[in-house]
């Protein structure tokens, strides 16, 4: 059983809950008063420098806090020229900005939408017809983002009625097939064969099909082309640092009060003279024009709307961002964004990945292990386990040793002595990736020195399978694999995501 | 003089069960009425059927002459009535303060795109609620004052949680207030402090008030007049010593076998 | 009208709606006992399918098996879904169960995550290529007609029957064993329950245990009826599944098995007669499922939700 059942409650915690009257058995869920005082007794143990951290940053005001998101982005232009560098984050702002919507639905309204990524696809699609080589109009901007905008945010309108009549996981469903509806939907409406054929006009090329939408234009203001991926990146800076501000001055407001207590518990809103089904629709509108005007941005960028990308991977990413940014913070977004999108990104070749795959590793060991030398004596346990079990491979089975690592640099030629490469890996490796897994699941079972102990063989067996297996497919399949598991890791240590406070609920 | 609240023959059943059956109930402006009835007796749903969560099957509410039934919650709460929760629903995690002024969202009117453009009447409007929520909560005296104001309400005690509902409550701008079961979970000294506090929201703050009581020193000390409820009909109504000792009202809390050796 | 088009879209409607049933019934029994959506349901049901893949090579693949066809069909079933089965505890006991009383939303984005990890590590494993059951080899598929138009094949057969022979072992499991009483006491109040004496943990893991082997039986059906799976074949299945026990009435098994059936042949309806139907039959189920929801909320055989207040 899991402490979260009969944990101790945390010092500092509630003085463990009024006794409970007697006459309602069915008040309060059973393990619910335990997990309160839980949650109250974490909040209270982030002592230390973290704590203090945590401490000065909720005393600075909004200003500098936004000064100091958003300055490090503003100043990064003036400190590289690097065209690569430029690109990657502008993609982190976009998707920052992406994420900020999906917030005010998610975090702030706690409408579990699924089909978010959508409306950042009918943003550049709809773009895209209106201003494309591809479609034959040219639309300016000062008109098309608009019109992208007010459409999106009825298409959200649309998706929102659903939630007049569901809740939570019925919502989710629908919203995702929407999503799935719609990669459908842009994958076929290529005026070919099988599409519709609409009334009075026919058959339509409207997305291009699975070829994409190509020749999208850049934006145009009154004229003025952005043409460069730097006026890009300060266009959308300058918009998500607008958009913040906003968010800021509505989450104080009677509306942001209002989703809040709506996420909190609907029904009681509504008797608090809260408009719930209003509020929802304008979560909804509000998340749906925010992905739009971004799916705008992307288009243009891209020139090119193209169906895979908008897909259950961008809303993974999208998700991963929001949560490790913490669920309704808004400044957390930008630093969930930096680190799911920007990190992974930034460190795209293999050698970099294994940088920053080891550090993430040895960073992990020393923050979650306590006392200090704990995660020392793993490392050195893990470091000569592994020299030993290379030595031993050498002499008794050549082909474990055979392979190299390509490309390496430094890291990758000391590497080479101590992990084994065997020279035909597909299925060792499978197994291998399948054991971690496993080693992965029961070391959470263990405790104190036993898991210490078990941790060196599965560090180990990281390695191993992340030379063999995992670094074949960085930015593809184990990019997701990573922020798969990362959702589950920080759902199960930290419901309410990184930065974000931690939340109680009462069922 | 008209009645503020009046239930005009409502009757409510779910499923085959018959919980609301041809109920009248009226409460005066000034009034402090009980209602009191054995477990299921159908106390929490008149609640319920008030405030619009439930739509009554037959009858109608009417509230300062107007038909109120058939109207949304939200929309009733604006009219004048405001109401705590038996299974206390507050806004957890949100501060004490939050949790009063959201419930000011029906007097306010500011849209969100005045307050992301910090347009005068969004900042009047906020400076205004923030007021109204400090002087709700200090009608509370030390209970939840100062520092408590930005605490989470799910760090309240159990006490405090129940005044909090009162304070939301009172924030929407009610005239009257419903009040279901206000001690419940309370220690004596407790259940003594919040018997004076109904009380003076009648005196001071001039709500009418109906409320749900198991305690019945509190019914006794707070009641105008108290209403039997059992099964969803109305057994007995008046004075407290009457419906006290009224045969209907003792064979509905102990039985009817009690009933027998009683009498 | 044109008969053999109907009856052809008949048989395919109900051979899906088989597969969709059976993914259901995982989604509806997890979902009446935990209240939670396991999104990960659509991935062990891809996973079951690969299991079968793997032990028919084992077995010598479909052109050198070493048993017969059938029985080498039988142990792909036995073992995919005792493995599946063995996933979905896993998932279960790791991903879920911490998260039993935290927030609403903690436990749906784990879910979500399972998914995602699930779905890429066959990417990164498998790859995104086809992978062939060579059903023909394998069995030797023969069709039947029975009049000029209506045509069935064993393997539609087959399908059509080990998913309503196992849905009634289902139910007999739920109704007759003590542990499926425990399960439905557990569905009704899962507190009460517990004060019972009841094992929660031990019946959500047998929970989870059925609902996964029974995805595993659908992913192995698909790969007999079409002949391929591939790696991202869970997503868009248990969206259906999903959309069948919502139809249904989530909580219900007859109701899973109903909306499974009734989602196949909306599907094979629609690909075969409404415009744009063969590429379009998921948006018409969509479809089916927003009508559903805003004329009849609780499903077809659900129940209504209380909502005390
Ligand atoms: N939404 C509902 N659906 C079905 N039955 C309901 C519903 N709400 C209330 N009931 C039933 O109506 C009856 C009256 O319930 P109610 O909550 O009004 O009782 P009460 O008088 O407030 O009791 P208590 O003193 O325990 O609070 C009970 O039998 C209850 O089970
Ligand atoms: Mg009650």
């Amino acid at each position: 059983m899991s402490s979260l059942g009969g944990g101790q409650p945390g010092e500092g915690g509630l003085p463990a809950a009024a006794p409970e009257p007697v006459d309602a058995p069915d008040r309060v869920k059973v393990g619910v008063d335990e997990w309160v005082a839980e949650a109250e007794g974490r909040r209270a143990a982030r002592s230390g420098l973290t704590g203090a951290l945590v401490r000065v940053w909720e005393r600075l005001p909004a200003p500098a806090r936004l000064a100091i998101l958003i300055g490090p982005f503003a100043i990064f232009p003036f400190i590289t020229n690097e065209g690569n560098l430029y690109r990657y984050g502008l993609i982190t702002i976009i998707y920052a900005l992406l994420a900020l919507g999906l917030n005010v639905v998610v975090g702030f309204a706690g409408l579990l939408d699924l089909g978010y990524v959508a409306f950042f696809g009918v943003g550049a699609y709809l773009y895209g017809i209106m201003a494309s080589g591809h479609s034959g109009h040219h639309l300016q901007a000062e008109i098309a983002i608009p019109i992208v905008v007010i459409s999106t945010a009825l298409f959200g309108l649309l998706l929102g009625l659903t939630s007049w009549r569901l809740l939570g996981d019925y919502l989710a469903i629908v919203t995702l097939f929407f999503l799935q509806a719609f990669v459908i939907f842009v994958n076929n409406a290529n005026g070919g064969l099988n599409d519709f054929s609409y009334p009075f006009v026919g058959k339509v090329d409207l997305t291009g099909g699975s070829n994409g939408l190509d020749q999208i234009d850049p934006l145009n203001f009154f004229g003025y082309h952005i043409t460069t991926t730097k006026g890009y990146y300060f266009f959308t800076l300058i918009s998500i640092t607008l958009l913040m501000t906003m968010l800021y001055f509505v989450n104080g407001s009677r509306t942001g009060r209002a989703w809040r207590a709506l996420r909190e518990d609907p029904l009681a809103a509504e008797v608090m003279s809260v408009p719930v089904n209003r509020l929802k629709l304008l979560a909804f509108m509000f998340g749906a024009a925010t992905a739009g005007f971004s799916g705008t941005i992307y288009g243009a960028v891209q020139s090119g709307a193209f169906p895979g990308d908008y897909d259950v991977g961008l809303l993974i990413t999208i998700y991963a961002i929001v949560i490790l940014g913490g669920l309704g913070s808004i400044g957390g977004v930008v630093i969930g964004a930096l680190v799911v999108n920007g990190a992974p990104e930034l460190l795209r070749s293999s050698s970099n990945a294994r940088f920053l795959f080891y550090g993430v590793l040895l960073l992990a060991l020393f923050i979650a292990m306590r006392p200090w030398y704990k995660p020392v004596v793993v490392l050195l346990g893990t470091i000569a386990f592994g020299f030993a079990v290379h030595g031993i491979a050498s002499a008794v089975w050549s082909r474990g040793t055979a392979g190299h690592i390509e490309g390496g640099g430094q890291l990758g030629r000391a590497l080479e002595h101590w992990v084994l490469l065997p020279r035909n890996t597909s299925s060792i490796a499978g197994w291998a990736y399948f054991a971690l897994i496993v080693a992965a699941l029961v070391l959470t079972l263990l405790r104190g020195w036993w898991r210490a102990l078990a941790l060196i063989p599965t560090l180990y067996l990281a390695s191993f399978v992340w030379e063999n297996k995992l670094v074949e497919q960085v930015s593809g399949a184990t990019r997701l694999i990573l922020l798969g598991g990362l959702l589950v890791v920080i759902m199960n240590v930290r419901p309410s995501g990184i930065f974000g406070t931690s939340r109680v609920e009462i069922a | 003089m008209a009645a503020l609240l009046e239930l005009r023959d409502v009757s409510k059943a779910f499923g085959g069960l018959q919980v609301i059956d041809h109920l009248n109930l009226h409460v005066d402006e000034g009034e402090i009425v009980s209602v009191i009835g054995p477990n299921g007796a159908g106390k929490t749903t008149v609640f319920n059927l008030i405030t619009g969560i439930y739509h009554v099957d037959s009858g109608e509410i009417v509230f300062e002459g107007d038909k109120v039934s058939g109207l949304p919650p939200h929309a009733i709460t604006n009219r004048g009535i405001a109401r705590t929760f038996q299974t206390l629903r507050l806004f957890l995690n949100m501060t004490v303060l939050e949790n009063v002024m959201a419930a000011e969202y029906g007097q306010t009117k500011a849209t969100a795109l005045e307050a992301m453009l910090q347009l005068p009447r969004a900042r009047r409007e906020e400076k205004r609620i923030r007021k109204v929520a400090e002087e709700k909560l200090a009608f509370f005296g030390q209970r939840l004052a100062g520092y408590r104001h930005d605490q989470p309400a799910y760090s309240l005690s159990y006490a405090n949680r129940r005044r909090l509902e009162i304070a939301r409550a009172m924030a929407t701008n009610a005239r009257l207030l419903l009040l279901d079961e206000p001690a419940a979970g309370m220690n004596p000294h407790e259940t003594h402090e919040i018997t004076e506090l109904i009380g003076k929201l009648r005196d001071d703050a001039d709500y009418s008030i109906l409320v749900i009581e198991h305690d019945m020193h509190v019914v006794e000390g707070i009641s105008d007049r108290v209403i039997a409820l059992d099964h969803g009909v109305k057994i007995a109504e008046g004075l407290f010593d009457e419906v006290a000792t009224h045969p209907l009202v003792i064979e509905a809390y102990l039985g009817v076998r009690a009933e027998a050796e009683a009498v | 009208m044109n008969w053999s088009l109907f009856f052809g879209e008949l048989v395919s409607g109900l051979t899906l709606g088989s597969i969709y049933a059976l993914i259901a019934l995982g989604y509806t029994m997890v979902y009446g006992i935990l209240k939670l959506l396991n999104f990960a349901h659509g991935d062990v049901y891809m996973v079951g399918a690969f299991v079968g893949f793997f032990v028919l090579k084992w077995l010598g693949g479909p052109l050198a098996p070493a048993v017969t066809g059938w029985l080498a069909v039988a142990i792909m079933f036995t073992v995919a879904m005792l493995a599946c089965g063995a996933l979905g505890v896993g998932i279960e006991r790791f991903a879920y169960r911490p998260l039993r009383n935290a927030p609403r939303i903690a436990p749906l984005i784990s879910a979500l995550g399972v998914s995602i990890f699930l779905q890429n590590s066959a990417l990164l494993l498998w790859g995104p290529q086809f992978r062939d059951y060579d059903t023909f080899d394998l069995v030797g598929v023969k069709s039947y007609h029975i009049g000029t138009n209506f045509f069935i094949s064993n393997v539609q057969i087959l399908t059509i029957s080990v998913s309503i022979g196992l849905t009634i072992l289902l139910a007999l499991v739920i109704s007759r064993t003590r542990t499926g009483k425990a399960m439905r006491a557990t569905s009704f109040d899962r507190d009460a329950a517990e004060m019972m004496g009841i094992s929660i943990d031990r019946v959500i893991s047998f929970t989870f245990f059925l609902g996964s082997a029974l995805a595993a039986a659908g992913g192995i059906m698909f790969g007999l009826v079409f002949g391929q799976i591939f790696s991202l074949m869970g997503f868009t299945a248990g969206l259906k599944g999903f959309t069948a026990a919502v139809v249904g009435g989530i909580g219900s098994i007859p109701g899973a098995v109903l909306g499974g059936f009734l989602i196949g042949l909306t599907e094979a309806f629609a690909t075969g007669y409404l415009p744009g139907g063969s590429v379009y039959a998921n948006l018409y189920v969509f479809a089916l499922l927003i009508v559903m929801f805003l004329i009849r909320p609780t499903g077809l055989l659900g129940s209504p939700v209380i909502q005390k207040v």
